[in-house]
């Protein structure tokens, strides 16, 4: 079929459709049309067009980062939600909220704020939105106390790939009819159906905030040492660990009575100090704060409380500044056959394995010859790393393959690319191994078998 | 010889001596769960130690496609585990071993016949326990925990199930062994699978997260004339930004009958009783503390008493968590009903079932999980009345649609089970129960896992036309790979 | 069985994970619930059947599932009259009768009993080859106490120091013979807290294994006789160490049901465990320090079927130096239940074996409990784990003990 058949059959449907530009690239690949659907019955029309006319279709919220992950297989509308945005409906009451999928976190934090309730989520990058921080199932540093998108959310609408509108769950925060299709969204980059919107559960605005910060100078002891064999040879030995103030204060934090919301790091680059910011909330948190700081103090000197959080707070971390000599990889400066595109990898880990945290990207760093920067969750053991966005693609290949073999030894690390050029996105497994895969798959299935939704852009090929 | 015949055969030949039952007499005891008025007598027990054994029985059920029902420990009230007469009934009270504690991680792995509260117990030492608390804690299984996403009083700040099961080991409906693991990439099938209803497979293996135990505890109990008095505190609390970790309440006729079980001794003449609880740092219950004390004098209540000990906080709650049971020493007979509503929507449904009371001439005793709007209507009559049995199933579904008019749910914690699957229509469309089935389907796509609960009418899984069932173009171009 | 008191059960389950045979195997039909089941449907008309009289016998009547049950559920009277059935529709095995006849007509008579001890200790070196002829034998040969040197108890001892009470103390049979110091030391706790005892000596069987084995009419026999007997010794309240007996005894009533006269003479007699007595009493005689850690083992007799579990803590808590160690799964029985371990010697054997295991892990010095029948099974099978011999004692003894000032149990 023609393209402007098809771009009649939208506008028919009643949608707002526009040709694609530049700036509408999913990952690379150019979509033809753009539509702009304002409702849950808009975005249907669309599906149906897609489906009459075997066309795929990607999702996008805020567009933020819809250059990360795989490109899509094929890619002909992109249903661009952010016309559905209207003034979220908060029942304060209830401590809920519904709002459609194309408004964006901020301007949900408003229309909270004025109630004195908040979604307790720190949603990490700014600008978006509702359907975007479902699909992709992001958190930020209060996952510890609120856990994730997929904990706080209790009804969704969806959209599916042939235009069926399905609704699980509602607007009450106990319920237990029928699947949680909500969950299945959750996390799922659009490769299900369309979120069209999304019913929380919120918590009351803290009456207070504190946070203790403090500066670990060196995380990652080396300490250089001889070992002499049977036979009298002696060889020069480098035994790497956690430093010791880490290893016995995170766990005397996390643990403590005083319920902090948050413990957080940032190491912008493995070779040098780290920030370690612990966030305590409620009508008492000064003074819990105080409890913390005495409790960090004995281990890190330069503790202190402060009432606003550090500059890093909540955020992705920022890629390191590419100048690092060259590892032992060999030939080539970090800017090779790079393409220029960012590189994030999220690490997962569990608390006893708190120093392959550290010492995981470290090594992986030297031996990969990049440099590294480090920001996360010590308390939930969530940690983003970011490489300089030119590094070679090998290097990014490597750095990924040794970080791996760091932390996916004994099955509870698990290292995902988030980001990473299309170079570098060739030459690694951008997911690592999930044994669930298959069944995934039979999900995809039923829900998409004409893989008409993000084809590809998921694990497996999904 | 019957289909079940041979399967029987070869499942005595599969599994260990005395693992499978045949005796009718003793299938019998198997035919219903806590919701005695649905029956039906197993074609078989197994009782499986391993999750090989149960991925065996599984296996064997599809080779001659007879469906299957998981049971733990028979205390689901919504006949989720009712069994099929043409079926095999796998029971997993064979399965009961702790199989790791791990502190410094805060989990614990258990198998599917542990009981919920033996968790908290193998871990209260150490400072930690197992935070969702169902009132038939003692007794519940987790594998019926799981698949029911049971909750408890303290879910309201604490989280159901799903929030703390890290990661589960499923034998699925074709009899194959996978885990779900929250911490995979990929699509949350763990969260799909819990509250299930053993609908989509059998769970063989959880690991749950533990939660540190609060530096205090205090509990309070204020007594109100009346529910309406009552309620408006349990508004007045959220609005002032307190997040209890419980706010429960009882109407009149439910202290009456929790204080002709166990004597739990609350305040003479209370119209509602409130049992607030509140956890955390000392310095913010203290806080906390002060608030609640004095909303609830604000709206009235004429008593407030403050547990001052473990056993006297037990005391408080020994009243609250017997209620379902004690009420059997008021009434021969019970419904007891458990369904949803917006918080604020409270007062208007309750006032709903004084009218359906006095509209059917049958009594209801009010339970609650007042802060998050989950009803526990207690439906009481006399099965020996002609009829009456009818009116109070007439009240118990009634109060349901009360419930969905106030855009609530059918049920908060007790599932759908065999019980309400005739309710789901009413709260959710065709569309959505469809869609719904895709996840069935890809599941189990011949039915055979607990067929008949959950869904009103059981579909066919047709093949899906177009399924793309070779390799991936992309990787037969070699430009991915599949891992 | 009373379909009545088969309806109170709402069938919700919150018996199961204290019944220790549902604890052992992990079926519906070895638990409180399906038990209760399985007299519904003998009720409706299923002919009681092989499988079905197994799951009654399985039962050791231990009564956790009544302090279990929220609803009030009475399987106490379930399956004493269940029992009755059992006994009067069932056709036992031929080796099934013999061994229960052996028992019946040795246990509730002291003189038997007596004469019993030599050839007891005879065959506890003889028990592999009494295992092989048939488990009971072999069971009853493991638990067989040493004869112990008799002693004789006065039929009065007077109270020391000022008068409080007047009580009348049963003696039991097994306590009795096997166990004398254990009365002694009853009696002079009793009068040391200012108790006339009287002992009145031509007391007999109260009636508990009978009772429990449902069988009815000598139960009722030995009933009558206890009651006829305290009745003339004129006592305030009757004290009772052993906590089968006691319970067994407080059942009196219901037992004679049919008989109103005595049922009402037995409504009047006040019985009572040696410690929900003296807690009621209130204690007057001084205690001494005890160095000693105990693990306190709640009887079922005495923990489920008379919900006596803090008395016989706080006496303990309240001897100086004395640390008192709970035992995890408490509310499980040992197994020991009266003539089951003779019965049902497998099961009893592994609940044993599991209560062991847990009485070991509390590390404590002395076992302590207010049954023999439990104290002779648990170390049985301390002794079956090869741990040696585990030091086990009465609660009275250990009273005695401070109150005398011993120093050491
Ligand atoms: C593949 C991928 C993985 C990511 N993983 C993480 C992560 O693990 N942690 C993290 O902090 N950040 C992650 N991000 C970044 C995250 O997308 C941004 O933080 C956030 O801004 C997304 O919101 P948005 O509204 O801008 O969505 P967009 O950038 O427009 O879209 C993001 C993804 O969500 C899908 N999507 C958007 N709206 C809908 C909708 N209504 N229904 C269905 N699908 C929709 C898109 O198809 C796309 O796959 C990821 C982004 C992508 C593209
Ligand atoms: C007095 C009383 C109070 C209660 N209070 C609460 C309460 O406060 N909150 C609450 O949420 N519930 C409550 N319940 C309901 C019930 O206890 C819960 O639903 C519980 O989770 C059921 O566990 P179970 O082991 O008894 O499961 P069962 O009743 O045996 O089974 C329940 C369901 O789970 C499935 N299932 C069981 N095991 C598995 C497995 N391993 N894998 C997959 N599926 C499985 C069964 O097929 C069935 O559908 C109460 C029940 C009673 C009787
Ligand atoms: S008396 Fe003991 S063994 Fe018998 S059913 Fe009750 S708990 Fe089980
Ligand atoms: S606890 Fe009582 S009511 Fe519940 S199943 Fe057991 S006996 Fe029946």
């Amino acid at each position: 079929m023609a393209a402007r058949d098809v771009g009649d059959a939208l506008e028919a449907a009643g949608v707002a459709v526009r040709a694609a530009g530049d700036g509408d690239e999913v990952a690379g690949v150019r979509p033809r049309w753009v539509a702009l659907p304002e409702s849950a019955e808009e975005i249907a029309a669309v599906m149906r067009v897609c489906a009459a006319h075997d066309l795929a279709a990607v999702a996008t919220g805020g567009g933020t980062k819809l250059h990360w992950g795989a490109p899509p297989d094929r890619c002909d509308v992109l249903v661009d939600l952010c016309c559905m945005n209207r003034p979220p409906e908060h029942a304060a009451g209830d401590l809920v909220v519904r709002a459609q999928a194309g408004v964006t976190v901020e301007a949900l934090a408003r229309a909270l704020a004025e109630g004195g309730q908040e979604l307790a989520l720190d949603v990490p990058v700014p600008g978006t939105t509702v359907g975007g921080l479902l699909a992709t199932g992001i958190a930020g540093p209060r996952r510890f106390r609120h856990g994730t998108a997929r904990d706080l959310l209790i009804g969704v609408t969806v959209v599916l790939a042939d235009g069926t509108i399905a609704k699980s769950g509602g607007k009450v925060v106990k319920n237990v009819a029928g699947y949680d299709l909500g969950k299945l969204f959750t996390g799922s980059y659009g490769t299900l159906g369309i979120i069209a919107d999304a019913t929380f559960r919120l918590h009351p605005l803290p009456a207070a905030r504190a946070w203790v910060t403090a500066t670990v100078e060196r995380p990652v002891t080396e300490t250089y040492g001889t070992w002499t064999n049977e036979d009298g040879l002696t060889f020069e030995t480098l035994t790497t660990d956690l430093a010791g103030s880490l290893a016995t204060m995170v766990p005397a934090v996390t643990e403590s009575p005083l319920e902090p919301s948050a413990v957080e790091m940032d190491w912008p680059d493995a070779e040098g100090p780290c920030t370690v910011a612990v966030l305590v909330e409620g009508a008492a948190a000064a003074e819990r704060a105080k409890a913390l700081c005495a409790l960090i103090g004995g281990a890190l000197s330069d503790a202190q409380v402060t009432e606003e959080p550090p500059p890093w707070w909540g955020r992705l971390p920022e890629p390191p500044a590419p100048d690092g000599p060259p590892g032992p990889l060999g030939a080539g400066t970090g800017a090779g056959d790079g393409d220029g595109g960012e590189i994030l990898l999220e690490v997962r880990n569990v608390p006893s394995r708190l120093a392959g945290s550290f010492v995981g990207p470290l090594t992986a760093a030297r031996e990969a010859g990049v440099h590294a920067a480090v920001r996360g969750s010590l308390a939930s053991h969530v940690f983003h790393v970011a490489l300089p966005p030119d590094t070679e693609p090998r290097r990014v290949a490597a750095f990924t393959g040794g970080l791996r073999a760091h932390m996916e030894t004994d099955g509870d690390g698990r290292v995902v690319v988030l980001a990473a050029p299309q170079e570098a996105a060739r030459r690694l497994d951008r997911w690592g191994h999930v044994g669930a895969l298959p069944l995934m798959r039979r999900v995809k299935e039923r829900f998409d078998p004409d893989r008409r939704l993000s084809p590809g852009r998921f694990l497996g090929g999904i | 010889m019957s289909e079940l015949e041979r399967l029987t055969e070869r499942l005595t030949a599969a599994l260990p001596p005395d693992a499978v039952l045949t005796d009718p007499v003793r299938l019998r005891t198997y035919e219903c769960d806590g919701l005695t008025h649905h029956r039906a007598t197993p074609g078989v027990v197994v009782l499986p130690e391993t999750a090989e054994q149960v991925a065996a029985v599984v296996r064997l059920c599809g080779e001659h496609g007879v469906p299957f029902v998981a049971r733990g420990s028979g205390t689901g009230l919504s006949g989720g585990a009712l069994p099929r007469t043409d079926g095999v009934l796998i029971v997993t009270s064979r399965m009961r071993r702790i199989l790791e504690i791990d502190i410094p991680n805060r989990r614990a792995v258990v198998e599917p016949g542990v009981t919920n509260l033996a968790i908290t117990e193998a871990v209260r030492d150490r400072g930690y326990y197992y935070a969702p608390d169902p009132s038939s804690q003692q007794v519940c299984s987790i594998g019926g925990n799981v698949a029911e996403n049971s909750g408890g009083a303290h879910c309201l700040k604490y989280g159901f199930t799903v929030n703390h099961v890290l990661s589960a080991e499923i034998v699925t409906p074709d009899g194959e062994i996978v885990e779900l693991s929250a911490q995979d990439p990929g699509y949350d099938l763990l969260g799909a699978f819990i509250g299930s209803e053993g609908t989509l497979g059998i769970a063989t293996k959880i690991t749950v997260r533990l939660s540190r135990a609060p530096e205090v505890v205090t509990t309070l109990l204020a007594a109100f004339t009346g529910i309406e008095a009552g309620g408006r505190a349990v508004s007045a609390i959220i609005a002032a930004g307190v997040v209890p970790a419980a706010i429960e309440m009882m109407d009149a006729l439910a202290i009456e009958a929790a204080e002709a079980a166990v004597h739990c001794r609350y305040p003479a003449g209370a119209g509602a009783v409130l049992v607030v609880e509140l956890d955390g740092p000392h310095a913010e219950v203290e806080h906390q503390f002060a608030a609640v004390e004095r909303i609830c004098r604000d709206n009235g209540a004429f008593e407030i008493r403050v547990a001052a000990s473990a056993e006297e906080r037990a005391a408080i709650w020994k009243g609250r968590k017997s209620a379902f049971a004690a009420v059997g020493r008021i009434s021969p007979a019970y419904i007891v009903q458990d369904g949803v509503v917006p918080r604020t929507a409270l007062p208007r449904v309750l006032a709903g079932i004084d009218l359906l009371q006095e509209e059917y001439g049958i009594r209801v005793a009010n339970v609650f999980h007042a802060g998050d709007g989950n009803l526990h209507p207690l439906v009481l009559f006399d099965d020996s009345v002609p009829g009456e049995a009818e009116r109070a199933e007439a009240v118990s579904g009634r109060i349901l649609d009360l419930c969905v008019e106030h855009g609530g749910s059918i049920t908060g914690e007790h599932g759908v089970g065999v019980d309400k699957a005739r309710y789901m229509p009413r709260m959710f469309t065709e569309d959505d129960l469809d869609t719904m089935q895709l996840v069935r389907c890809a599941f189990d796509p011949r039915g055979l896992a607990n067929p008949g609960k959950v869904f009103p009418t059981p579909r066919l899984c047709g093949e899906v036309p177009g399924v793309r069932r070779g390799a991936h173009p992309l990787v037969e171009a070699g430009l991915a790979e599949q891992f | 069985m009373d379909p009545e008191l088969i309806k109170d059960c709402v069938h919700c389950g919150f018996c199961l994970p204290t019944c220790p045979t549902y604890v052992l195997w992990g079926e519906e039909m070895d638990s409180p619930r399906g038990r209760i089941h399985l007299m519904g449907q003998h009720v409706e008309g299923t002919p009681l059947t092989d499988a079905m009289a197994g799951h009654f016998d399985a039962c050791l009547g231990c009564m956790a599932c009544v302090t279990a049950c929220p609803s009030g559920v009475r399987y106490d009277r379930l399956i004493e009259q269940t029992r009755a059935v059992v006994e009067r529709e069932h056709v036992r095995r031929p080796d099934e009768r013999a061994i229960r006849a052996l028992v019946f007509a040795l246990f509730p008579y002291r003189r038997r009993l007596r004469a019993m001890r030599l050839p007891m200790r005879l065959s506890r070196r003889l028990q592999p080859f009494l295992e092989q002829v048939h488990p009971s034998l072999g069971a009853m040969a493991e638990l067989a106490p040493d004869a112990p040197r008799p002693v004789r108890l006065p039929p009065l001892v007077r109270a020391r120091r000022r008068r409080r009470a007047r009580v009348g103390l049963l003696t039991g049979c097994v306590q009795g013979e096997f166990f004398p110091q254990v009365n002694a030391a009853t009696a002079r706790v009793l009068a040391l807290e200012g108790c006339d005892v009287v002992i009145p000596p031509r007391q007999g069987c109260c009636g508990a294994l009978s009772l429990h084995s449902g069988r009815e009419a000598e139960a009722r026999r030995f009933a009558r006789r206890t009651i006829a007997v305290f009745e003339r010794a004129g006592v305030d309240a009757v004290v009772v160490n052993a906590a089968g007996c006691g319970s067994s005894m407080k059942d009196y009533a219901e037992v004679l049901a049919d008989e109103p006269g005595w049922a009402a003479r037995a409504r009047a007699l006040r019985t009572r465990d040696l410690a929900e007595f003296l807690i009621e009493l209130g204690p007057v005689a001084g205690r001494h320090p005890l160095p000693v850690t105990i693990a306190y083992h709640d009887a079922c007799h005495l923990a489920h079927a008379q919900g006596v579990r803090a008395q016989p803590r706080e006496l303990l808590r309240a001897i100086p130096g004395l640390e008192l160690r709970e035992i995890g799964e408490s509310a499980v029985c040992c197994g020991s239940a009266g003539t089951y371990n003779l019965f049902q010697p497998e099961a009893a054997r592994q609940l044993g074996d599991r209560k062991a295991e847990r009485v070991l892990a509390a590390g404590a010095d002395l076992l302590v409990s207010a049954n023999p029948g439990c104290t002779m099974q648990i170390a049985a099978s301390v002794r079956r784990a090869g741990k040696g011999e585990i030091r086990v004692a009465h609660t009275a003894e250990v009273l005695d003990a401070s109150l005398r000032g011993l120093g050491s149990v």
